[in-house]
């Protein structure tokens, strides 16, 4: 073998092994080097606070990084710990006027706060805020699942649980979390309203879903079940559109009007609403939803209008992956559970 | 039944497959593991591709993929190559979203001369054929030994050998190093140069 181009030559033989003589090159790269490697700390439920403060506005595709973060964050903490079996919740009063304290809410319980506030501690995954006017019932405390029902008021609810172990229920729709931050809010009519601040929040009824991420809101009524997806800082314009082209009766020029409008008004941004409307429209409407779609964030190879138009599902997967929205593989295993749920009655 | 409770840096791949085995079974701490075992091969396969302000977030990105997708992995000793193949691909994807790879940041001023230093190395690198660029990443940026790369990416030993040295040579006509004196070759016996590939 030719000596000047010996691969195993013997002054590199510490590259090989990290022993013997180092060249001093070699060790003046490694020093230099070996400050850029990883500095994050090992997943800790530290970590997720920062989530909280997470910009309500932020750029859509960091809200993904952000949500797929915390979730590859928390899912390791999670899953090393035990969970114990519990079948109540605890109750704290926060409005200051109750005396201090704590109360149990077992499954089955309903908590009413009147003019009260309170806080209810969700095993060890997190906490639900309720609002004054606000009624709930624990439906099920159970190890990997927690679950309650939001007849009417509003809650803000903080989980740090793996994807799928909380979730609850509204009159027209289930909100299931995905590792996150949110509100939720329902009348007296059963209509509601979802808005996310942190991670994603899944919101499904018949097999109706909407993935609703950070900065995001869907709204959802009896009989229909959730919105289409809409960004916090959407138009009223753009939202009224929605409810007729979500909710309304209308099949001629109101929808026709609504949807023009929802489209005339898209930003790249709306992707995420865009990619949602596909599936709640016909397919003549869907031509006209891939058009402005397309001129936003052009389709990937193998993507074509005709295929959208005909629903075809592998498309609408392709076009999902490039939208830096988290993978539809990954969602589809996370949702699969309860892409069939239903309210249950249990008002 | 395995202790699984304490990372061992020197694990040996029978014992990577039972820690595979077991977090495909649902055991998180061996993920865990996994993790702490994986963690540098992942980020330097990601680094050598990827501009490092985006680099955390897609090895946490990657370990995500893997744990969800491990219960379709086959052949459990093929798990190293098997994530490395995820990290590839994951940093291609990354690049192809319109991400661009930027070799330094425009803000050197404001760097220490230690750190613009380190990046203009990590950009020499990165100019070099790809086969050489995630070797030398792993070796000199995180600090994995040729046998040790081997092990974790699947590659065999022969090629980490070549890609390491031949990378370094490329690596010092992009640098202006003079390669070092050859020192004299070790006599027969002496432990300076394994008669054998570690692993063998």
């Amino acid at each position: 073998m030719n000596q000047a181009t010996d691969p195993f030559d013997n002054h590199d033989d510490y590259l090989w092994s990290g022993l013997g003589d180092a060249p001093a090159d070699v060790r003046r790269l490694e020093a230099l080097l070996s400050t850029l490697r990883s500095q994050r700390p090992a997943p800790e439920v530290a970590d997720i606070a920062p989530l909280a403060s997470l910009p309500a506005h932020a750029p859509w595709r960091a809200w993904a990084v952000a949500a797929t973060l915390a979730l590859a964050i928390a899912a390791p903490w999670m899953a090393r710990r035990v969970v114990p079996v519990a079948t109540h919740w605890t109750v704290a009063w926060t409005d200051g006027a109750s005396a201090p304290g704590e109360s149990r809410l077992r499954v089955g319980a309903s908590l009413d706060t009147g003019l009260r506030q309170a806080r209810l501690a969700v095993g060890d995954i997190g906490t639900v805020d309720l609002a004054p006017g606000t009624r709930i019932r624990l439906v099920d405390a159970g190890a990997t699942r927690h679950r309650l029902a939001l007849d009417r008021g509003r809650m803000e609810a903080v989980i740090w649980a793996p994807p799928g172990q909380f979730l609850v229920e509204t009159p027209s729709a289930v909100a299931v979390d995905l590792g996150c931050r949110y509100t939720l809010e329902v009348s007296e009519s059963g209509a509601g309203v979802l808005h996310v601040t942190a991670g994603w929040v899944g919101f499904a009824h018949r097999g109706r879903r909407a993935l609703v991420p950070a900065g995001a809101m869907a709204s959802t009524r009896p009989g229909a079940g959730p919105g289409t997806p809409y960004l916090d800082d959407a138009s009223r314009g753009v939202v009224a559109a929605l409810e007729v082209i979500d909710f309304g009766s209308d099949r001629g020029e109101a929808r026709a009007a609504a949807l023009a409008e929802v489209l005339a008004a898209a930003r790249e941004a709306d992707a995420l609403t865009l990619w949602h409307l596909l599936a709640r429209v016909d397919a003549r409407e869907r031509g006209l939803v891939f058009d402005r779609f397309a001129h936003l964030v052009p389709p990937p190879p193998g993507v074509s209008r005709a295929g959208i138009v005909n629903g075809d599902p592998r498309m609408l997967d392709a076009w999902w992956n490039v939208l830096g929205l988290g993978d539809t593989a990954d969602w589809r295993e996370w949702t699969s559970p309860w892409s069939s749920e239903t309210p249950g009655g249990t008002r | 039944m395995n202790d699984l409770t304490h990372p061992d840096e020197t694990a040996t791949p029978a014992l990577d497959v039972q820690i595979v085995a077991a977090a495909a079974r649902g055991d998180r701490v061996a993920f865990g593991r996994l993790y702490d075992r994986f963690a540098p091969m992942v980020h330097g396969v990601v680094l050598a591709r990827v501009h490092r302000a985006h680099v955390d977030d897609l090895v946490h990105d990657v370990f995500l993929q893997a744990m969800r997708r491990l219960s379709s992995l086959r052949d459990l000793s093929s798990f190293g190559p098997w994530l490395a193949a995820i990290a590839r691909n994951r940093a291609r994807d990354h690049y192809r979203r319109d991400m661009p790879t930027v070799d330094v940041p425009d803000d050197l001023a404001g760097l220490a001369h230690h750190d613009t230093e380190a990046l203009e190395a990590l950009a020499a690198i990165r100019r070099l054929p790809e086969a050489y660029r995630e070797t030398l990443v792993l070796r000199l940026v995180e600090g994995l030994t040729g046998p040790e790369i081997a092990d974790r990416t699947g590659l065999t030993h022969g090629s980490v050998r070549v890609n390491l040295h031949r990378g370094m040579a490329l690596l010092r006509a992009s640098l202006g190093i003079t390669a070092p004196a050859r020192p004299a070759r070790p006599r027969p016996g002496t432990n300076s140069r394994p008669d054998h590939e570690p692993g063998d």
